[in-house]
């Protein structure tokens, strides 16, 4: 049996590394956000509470839409972070019985996509010692990840600030290519929502019929009952599971 | 943007955010069985990330032109395997050079 301490130490050891990979993509969001001239405050505190780039992104997406009802906003958000709700409920079943209400609280907030998957694949049950471990380094990557890039962008010359206008971009297209080689339904519905997307947003009578920020939330829906519909994913494909872990930001 | 409005913002999706994170993992004790949701919630963050890309990115530069190359190196790239760190860069500093250095020769 391994005691606490080492625990802990398994975990920030298997925290680093995912730390490390937070590092730039919460640069790219904050160049973004740079771009939207989000004061600098309010931006470091949104990172700070929510906590996940995609869902940031979206937010970005939504502001420069100009979108300015709360419910939108809302609504993208939860659809978004909808998935917690199923890692959450998947975790219950993989900590150890003494894990404390206290610790599952206390953990929730830190728990992203990445720890997620890194948790999943311990052997037997998991104990507090090792979430504590694994929650602190990725949380201080994405905080110095999201503070640089938002000051360093602030100093940069006009050409590369144009330049890095597409890093953020850049970020989603390697989340999302790479899976797109192992497995035909990615490809099939990335393609799906890259046509749907562009219809709602470039057709303009549609555009202009859809309130701001409408078209995200209408290709994210039909995209996903579209597959589950046609192309059903087996829980029992543990690859695809593990393509998907590894692309969610 | 307003500041009060984000702040505002901030506030209320962190409690949801909370409430989607804890709740489950605090009270819940069995498996989503349900092939449909799986799939569904399989889906979502491709759909999501692909929402955001397209048609936006087109417009993330100075140019289309420097645009679509950003693009295009950023997919082969990510077809050929390589990780996030080096797309991301690739895909900015071709952006970069087409702007200072190769549209300039023909303006």
């Amino acid at each position: 049996m391994i005691n606490d301490k080492e625990l802990f130490q398994k975990g920030l050891k298997d925290g680093i590394a995912i730390g490390i990979s937070y590092v730039p993509a919460a640069m790219a969001i904050s160049i973004a956000a740079v771009k939207q001239n989000l004061p600098f405050g309010e931006w470091e505190l949104m990172s700070a509470l929510l906590y996940s780039s995609s869902a940031q992104a979206a937010i970005l997406n939504l502001i420069s839409n100009g979108a300015t009802a709360f419910f939108i906003y809302i609504l993208t958000f939860s659809i978004m972070n909808f998935r917690h709700v199923l890692f959450s409920l998947s975790l219950s079943q993989k900590l150890d019985s003494k894990v404390g209400m206290f610790s599952r609280v206390l953990f929730a907030p830190f728990n992203t996509d990445e720890i997620y998957s890194i948790i999943m694949q311990q052997t037997g049950k998991v104990r507090s010692s090792y979430l504590l471990g694994i929650s602190i380094v990725p949380y201080i990557g994405q905080i110095i990840g999201i503070t640089s890039g938002f000051l360093f962008t602030k100093s940069l010359p006009e050409s590369l600030k144009s330049a890095m206008g597409i890093t953020l971009y850049a970020v989603f297209l390697a989340l999302v290519v790479p899976p797109m080689r192992k497995s035909m339904q990615v490809l099939i519905a990335v393609v799906l929502a890259g046509v749907i997307s562009w219809a709602l947003e470039c057709i303009p009578a549609v555009k202009t019929s859809l309130p701001a920020g409408a078209p995200m939330i209408i290709c994210t829906l039909l995209t996903c009952t579209l597959g589950a519909i046609f192309m059903p994913v087996s829980s029992e494909d543990e690859e695809l599971e593990e393509e998907m872990k590894k692309s969610n930001m | 943007m307003d500041s009060r409005f984000l702040l505002i913002l901030s506030l209320i999706l962190f409690g949801i955010s909370c409430l989607m994170r804890i709740i489950p993992l605090v009270f819940c004790k069995g498996k989503i069985k349900s092939k449909f949701l799986n799939s569904f919630l399989y889906y979502i963050p491709f759909a999501v990330m692909t929402s955001i890309v397209i048609p936006e990115v087109f417009n993330s530069t100075s140019s289309v032109v420097s645009a679509v190359s950003g693009v295009v190196l950023a997919v082969i790239l990510g077809l050929l395997g390589q990780n996030m760190l080096v797309i991301a860069f690739s895909s900015t500093a071709v952006v970069f050079i087409i702007e200072n250095f190769i549209l300039h020769l023909f303006n």
